[in-house]
């Protein structure tokens, strides 16, 4: 056995145990954390929040059960009940984390700046990308926190059935994506704005701008898409055309992409690939975009504010 | 002594604004460094650009033989920074506001526990280190700040207006404390516009108005070159009829004028300000004639507000 064969995993354990070292040193993430999880508000505010999801979850099982037919017990209207209980928790956590998200980190650098420890700071030794990781993890930490605390509500879908492994996994990783795409929005606004309101304001307003924008591409693309149906002349290469836009545009928003991404899984029961709506092409499930697409603005957004952190005031 | 900062052809504009223009100047270590001047004359610009927060126009600055172009970390360990303003984090308590910045500097975990106790003991808050930040005086958080400064044991300190805002107690026991960390070897650099404490404190002053350096020395030998002679404040008792009193100080060698000071001081005496132009031995013989004379000396003293009178002669109240 070579000499390199035997040290490569000693190298890849020795990293991975820097990374965590790293999180466990860095003193913002412990800062921010101290500070956010001090006192009766971080209690009242997870038990106001666990109340919410009760309600609603108990909420759709009452109009479920009141609306359905057929007797609690029968074991398919059992499994449909796990799904709908279990996907709206997840589409209910992704309203959540696209609320609360920008909020944690919408003052992450511009709370430093009013509360004048920004200059603190960078005089210190602190490194500019361990103040934006530190930030971020902290924030991440605290919507985990969130995400995890309604796991018990989420587990009544397990007991019911009819949610499989594959649907846990894919939405648990979309869920991770979309808590650090959205708290590194609101870092990336803090980081270029002056006030902490500016920065809050721009984070809520590039979301609803891009929900707003994706939404009237999609009608467009949708009217577009069946006009060309019913013209008679049919074009096939538009209809592909429009369908990768059409697949683009799904794969942008969290909401869309996990949606179509469950019917793909329950129509073709395919994890990865599925048809096109103009059922030519083969593409890649919405997920696989969305959290390619999500994760690399994420580490665009981060590496932009590391720079705007980074250098000194002109 | 060694140069440990070296300040060549610094400059800073703002749009048309010179902010700081051209300043050339050394602080040796373990000197006590005044930094004086209107406001507007580019004291903090200065200073922010020395704790590399901020970027020169032009110029080099050295700390400790580091470039803040080449080696602003090194800077940054050799420098403690206090701004005007005190940045509080109003939800951690002071030893947790002193551990979040000790590991700012990594100083190891086990280290900062001691660290902190010996800084709060020295500062004299370490019965507060477990109340919240936010609930400190104005005197109290800048004594926290002062031990933050000195956290990771930097050479220098840069400290802007560290008494602004204080009230004379604490205004005292923050010059104690200045001079209690000088004692430890530290270079202290530090603007005020309490020209008292700069004169107590300072080895040496720089006078700044307008972004330029208007003077720069140790007090006396600005005062000499700005003025030539001394002030000296001169009672008697009021057994003497004042005229003929101020005539006979006129008449003692070195004195080149004399004016009663009417309404000040003590009812019962008669005081005089006196410009004399000798060296101390001059002085010495000049009381001890006025006492052979039989004049009824009750109050002999030079004034203290030298750097006062250099600062007004020396900045001419423009404002960049």
């Amino acid at each position: 056995m070579s000499e390199s064969a035997v040290v490569q995993p000693a190298k890849k354990v020795r990293v991975r145990a820097n990374i965590f070292q790293k999180i466990a040193e860095n003193p913002v993430i412990l800062k921010e954390l101290r500070g956010r999880m001090r006192g009766r508000r971080a209690f009242i505010f997870l038990t106001i929040y666990l109340t919410v999801v009760s309600l609603f979850i108990g909420s759709i099982y009452a109009v479920l059960a009141a609306q359905s037919g057929v007797t609690q017990w029968d074991p398919s209207f059992r499994q449909t009940m796990g799904k709908v209980i279990f996907s709206s928790v997840v589409l209910f956590e992704f309203v959540m984390i696209a609320f609360i998200g920008p909020a944690l980190t919408a003052g992450a650098i511009t709370a430093e700046r009013e509360r004048q420890t920004y200059d603190l700071l960078r005089t210190t030794l602190l490194s500019a990308p361990a103040l934006i990781f530190g930030k971020l993890g902290a924030a991440c930490m605290y919507l985990f926190l969130l995400v995890l605390t309604a796991l018990p509500i989420e587990a009544l879908a397990f007991l019911l059935g009819g949610v499989g492994l594959e649907e846990i996994m894919i939405s648990s990783l979309m869920l991770i994506v979309n808590i650090v795409f959205f708290c590194a929005l609101g870092i990336f606004c803090s980081s270029f704005s002056k006030r902490t309101l500016t920065a809050t304001v721009t984070s809520y307003s590039l979301i609803l701008l891009s929900v707003l924008a994706m939404g009237l591409a999609y009608f467009i693309l949708v009217y577009l898409f069946t006009s060309s149906y019913s013209g008679g002349s049919y074009n096939s290469v538009r209809q592909d055309f429009l369908s990768m836009i059409l697949w683009l545009l799904t794969s942008t928003n969290s909401f869309a992409a996990a949606i179509t991404s469950e019917a793909m899984l329950i129509s073709n029961q395919t994890l990865f690939f599925g048809k096109a709506p103009s059922g030519n092409i083969s593409i890649l499930s919405p997920w696989i975009l969305h959290v390619g697409l999500y994760s690399a603005l994420t580490a665009i957004m981060v590496f932009i504010s590391v720079l705007f952190v980074k250098r000194p005031d002109r | 002594m060694s140069t440990i900062i070296e300040i060549q052809g610094l400059c800073k504009q703002y749009g048309k604004r010179k902010a700081v223009d051209d300043v050339n100047m050394t602080v040796e270590s373990g000197e006590i460094f005044g930094l004086v001047g209107p406001n507007g004359a580019g004291k903090t610009t200065t200073m922010r650009m020395l704790v590399t927060l901020l970027k020169p126009d032009r110029g080099q600055i050295r700390v400790g033989g580091y470039s803040i172009y080449n080696n602003p970390r090194e800077v940054r360990r050799q420098i403690g920074f206090m701004p005007d303003s005190f940045g509080a984090y109003g939800d951690l308590t002071v030893q947790e506001y002193l551990d979040f910045f000790g590991a700012c500097y990594s100083i190891a975990p086990a280290q900062r526990a001691s660290l902190i106790n010996d800084l709060l003991d020295l500062v004299d808050i370490g019965h507060r280190r477990d109340d919240m930040v936010d609930t400190l005086s104005t005197g109290l958080k800048q004594r926290l700040g002062l031990a933050r400064v000195l956290i990771h044991d930097p050479s220098v300190l840069v400290l802007d207006e560290p008494a602004s805002g204080l009230d004379p107690r604490a205004r005292v026991e923050i010059r104690e404390l200045l001079l209690e960390v000088a004692r430890l070897g530290k270079t202290i650099i530090f603007s005020s516009h309490i020209l008292a404490d700069v004169a107590e404190l300072c080895t040496r002053v720089a006078i700044m108005e307008s972004g330029k350096l208007a003077a720069l020395g140790a007090l006396d030998q600005l005062t000499e070159r700005v003025m030539p002679h001394r002030l000296l404040k001169i009672s008697l008792l009021k057994e003497v009829d004042p005229a003929n009193a101020q005539a006979a100080l006129a008449s003692y060698p070195g004195i080149s004028a004399v004016r009663p000071q009417e309404g000040l001081g003590h009812a019962e005496w008669l005081s005089f300000e006196a410009d004399f132009g000798g060296d101390d031995k001059a002085l010495h013989a000049f009381l001890a004639s006025m006492l052979q004379q039989g004049l009824p000396v009750i109050q002999f003293s030079q004034d203290t507000k030298n750097l006062e009178e250099v600062f007004m002669r020396t900045t001419k109240g423009i404002v960049s």
